[in-house]
């Protein structure tokens, strides 16, 4: 029973509650660093790095932590594995910093992490919160994937900067370019819509409620968006 | 209580992360300086494959072009050199990799704001070259201004090398180094010159040129330079007999005088010809304009603007002398009509002989209107000539 | 003059050149989230063009006189994030206490702020990019200034999808995210404009 409801909170993350295309959390990052397969695992990764290290500090001082100040100590949690984050990419993948540029240091505000601190961590113990990070930030990284594979594909007839064959005489250079990201990611959303016949998009229709900054928020939203967290 | 409680911890929070991202970044600080200084490196190599390691130079220490921006020196006695020149759009910064023996071995431009792409190749040509054979590469054509300014640029950093080497090079320009000559023979002229127009009256006088503050003259007699004032009085020493001479030439200078003849109502005068003078020993000088390209101050954009000619022409139409009073062409393409090595061509020429000048390729424009307006001046003199 | 002419080229160029949420995604959640109304997407827009300015005119000075000088510099994220924060709980506060009716009208916006992307890019950014002080503002009140002119364009364009036909699954944000497609790819069409307008 217990074995599984820990892989419950792992899998969650990963396609139940996928925090880009069903709960619709750190869309700065996935549309501006999707447009070529390199980043954006690079992101994902980074950002999942941030999320399980937050979420553990987070989870492992919830109970020192004053309820008053949460909200501030989170983000200066956050914002210290970020910038450790960024050092080490800075220093041993100094490649990808450059390709991630600003939303590096932007993680910090990115919405999932805050969230997740917010809504799980803040509340559950080590090891779940833990295995929430990975799962989320997987989901992340999946999820960017995804539409980083749609873009480069289409947009510069390449995956991972390997050119494919025939696809590279026809790209569509649309797709890796700003309007592109806002019209794949709408679409991927549409069909995973589709996939889950409209369950998983509609309980989250943006409004106070849907915002991921709920937690931070004053707005009377917190509880429901805590309930779900669970 | 609990208000301290919050403060606090806010604060233990902050400081436990702190430290741990200062040891954090004594580990990485290193790292990154490090690979910094590796692209750096790799970057110079492009240029220079068998440079090995580079070592920023001071340049501030030397007098060095005023197009070089950085200089490095490589492990086997070469250099890597960064400049800044003016391209036809925005300014190109250019890298240009020199052996220690004084060849080129590649160049390559960092940033341009170029229209047509040229400067990404351009550098290609120049490898393997040497500040002797550096000048017979030529320029593409349609892209003169882009690709003159790189060969400049890259003829800069050659003479930089050699500057950083020990060695010693004039680094001024032709136009330069005469204002220089000119200014010392004649300081109270405060640097500024032209080019004074009846030099076939004088004697043993290759060229004469006017204070623009008309303070004075100087004349230059093969390798001399003797300044007058504007009294006539020889400021320079020099031996007797020249001294009387120039003496004497001073007061052809001074006393000369034209006189204006008014063309205003002579038929079929060619519209180039703007002014037209007699002087006192009978020949004429003419004030011609031609239409050249034009630029309109820093872009480069075509205005059409009028090149101002001054000609002077025997009675029995020979070009005595030619000279450009005014031009704003593109910079080191159609400006090359403002130097003496271009317009003295036509000096000494008659009709017949007009039709070999080439014009210069790159400034076509330019340089046919050039020589249309100064051709036009043999019609000018049959006609004056027929008036008078 | 040159200043002057290059401070215009900065704005003009945060505003329709690069606009922070329709070409560098940033800002995109309070984009999607509070555009619905007009009146709603000027609210969020004033605040965050405040916000931002605010943000630059204290982090602006913190990192050049001090982060640069102590050797601080990976400090940055860290503290600007923090002096964010506190500014926007003290423009809160201050305006609760003082101007009460303002605070009604934008106090509900600021919280939002905080983790709204834009603003820690544009001080980020104003660093990263070398501005001096005037500059930075400048380049902050642009992208506030087109935070707030994408917020509106799109306000607009809402409105007319909530009363189209749209196939069932495309409702909501699917369908809000291509018609902000359209919107971003509209934007393309400055290209290239401030740098003509001032070469």
């Amino acid at each position: 029973m217990k074995k599984n409801n820990y892989w419950k909170i792992l899998i969650t993350g990963l396609l139940k509650e996928n925090p880009v295309f069903v709960l619709i959390l750190g869309t700065c990052p996935t549309l501006a660093m999707s447009n070529s397969v390199t980043s954006a695992v690079g992101m994902g990764l980074a950002a999942t790095a941030v999320l399980i290290c937050s979420n553990a500090v987070v989870s492992l001082l919830r109970k020192f932590i004053p309820d008053s100040v949460r909200i501030p100590c989170y983000i200066v949690v956050i914002a210290g594995f970020v910038t450790l984050v960024e050092m080490f990419i800075h220093a041993y993948l100094p490649d990808l910093y450059e390709s991630l540029g600003v939303f590096l240091a932007l993680i910090t505000v990115n919405c999932i992490i805050l969230g997740r601190a917010e809504m799980f961590a803040g509340k559950n113990t080590v090891g779940k919160s833990v295995l929430d990070g990975i799962g989320m930030g997987l989901g992340f990284t999946i999820a960017l994937l995804c539409m980083a594979t749609v873009r480069e594909v289409i947009g510069a007839g390449s995956f991972a900067g390997i050119p494919i064959p025939f696809m590279e005489n026809y790209k569509i250079e649309f797709f890796v370019k700003a309007p592109g990201g806002l019209m794949v990611y709408g679409i991927l959303i549409a069909v995973v819509n589709i996939i889950t016949k409209g369950k998983a998009i509609k309980k989250k229709e943006f409004n106070c409620a849907g915002c991921p900054s709920a937690g931070v928020c004053n707005g009377g939203c917190k509880a429901n968006e805590a309930k779900e967290g669970e | 209580m609990k208000y301290f409680k919050s403060v606090i911890s806010l604060t233990v929070i902050c400081a436990v992360i702190a430290v741990l991202l200062a040891l954090t970044n004594s580990i990485t600080a290193p790292i990154i300086e490090e690979n910094a200084s590796a692209a750096a490196n790799e970057a110079l190599l492009v240029v220079y494959p068998d440079g090995g390691d580079f070592t920023q130079l001071d340049i501030s220490t030397y007098e060095l072009p005023a197009t070089v921006t950085e200089a490095y020196s490589a492990t086997n006695g070469g250099y890597v050199i960064k400049l800044i020149t003016s391209g036809y759009g925005a300014n190109m910064v250019l890298m240009c990799g020199i052996d220690g023996s004084g060849t080129v071995t590649g160049a390559t431009c960092l940033s341009s704001g170029e229209t047509l792409g040229y400067e990404k190749t351009y550098g290609d040509s120049l490898k393997g070259k040497t500040a002797e054979d550096i000048d017979a590469v030529e320029t593409v054509s349609g892209a003169t201004m882009t690709t003159a300014g790189y060969k400049n640029a890259v003829k800069d950093a050659l003479n930089a090398t050699i500057i950083l080497g020990g060695g010693s090079v004039d680094i001024r320009s032709e136009e330069e180094i005469l204002n220089d000559n000119l200014s010392e023979a004649l300081p109270s002229a405060e640097g500024k010159f032209v080019s004074w127009f009846m030099v076939e009256a004088l004697e043993n006088v290759d060229a004469v040129y006017e204070a623009e503050n008309k303070t004075g003259y100087v004349l230059v007699s093969g390798e001399e330079f003797i300044a007058i004032d504007n009294t006539g009085a020889v400021l320079s020493t020099v031996a007797d007999d020249v001294k009387a001479t120039m003496e004497a030439n001073a007061q052809l200078i001074i006393n000369s005088s034209t006189e204006e003849i008014d063309i205003s109502g002579v038929a079929d005068m060619p519209s180039q010809i703007k002014k037209a003078y007699k002087t006192t020993t009978g020949n004429y000088i003419f004030d011609a304009e031609a239409a050249g390209y034009g630029i309109n101050g820093d872009e480069y954009t075509r205005s059409n603007e009028t090149i101002k000619i001054k000609i002077s022409v025997t009675a029995s139409g020979t070009i005595i002398a030619c000279l450009t009073e005014y031009q704003n062409e593109t910079p080191k393409v159609g400006d090359v009509c403002a130097k003496a090595e271009y317009y003295t061509q036509f000096n000494g020429k008659v009709e017949t002989e007009f039709e070999d000048i080439e014009t210069v390729t790159g400034a076509t424009v330019t340089t046919g209107a050039y020589k249309t307006a100064v051709s036009k001046v043999f019609e000018a003199v049959k006609l004056l000539e027929g008036v008078a | 003059m040159d200043t002057f002419k290059s401070l215009v080229a900065i704005l003009l160029t945060a505003v329709l050149v690069n606009n922070y949420v329709l070409r560098q995604f940033l800002g995109i959640c309070p984009f999607l989230g509070v555009s619905k109304k007009l009146n709603q997407a000027v609210g969020m827009g004033v605040a965050v063009t405040f916000v931002m300015l605010l943000a630059t005119a204290v982090t602006w000075p913190i990192q050049v006189f001090v982060l640069n000088n102590l050797g601080l510099e990976y400090m940055q994220t860290i503290v600007f994030i923090l002096v964010i924060a506190a500014l926007v709980q003290f423009v809160e506060i201050f305006l609760k206490k003082f101007i009460p009716s303002l605070h009604k009208s934008l106090g509900v916006y600021l919280p939002l702020i905080t983790t709204n992307c834009a603003v820690l890019g544009v001080t980020i950014n104003n660093i990263k990019d070398g501005f001096n002080f005037g500059e930075s503002m400048v380049n902050s009140l642009g992208c506030g200034l087109g935070f707030m002119l994408a917020m509106v364009l799109f306000s607009g364009v809402r409105s007319r999808i909530d009363e189209s036909d749209i196939p069932e699954h495309f409702k909501g944000l699917p369908a809000t995210l291509i018609a902000a497609s359209f919107v971003s790819l509209a934007f393309f069409g400055f290209e290239g404009v401030v740098d003509n307008l001032f070469a």
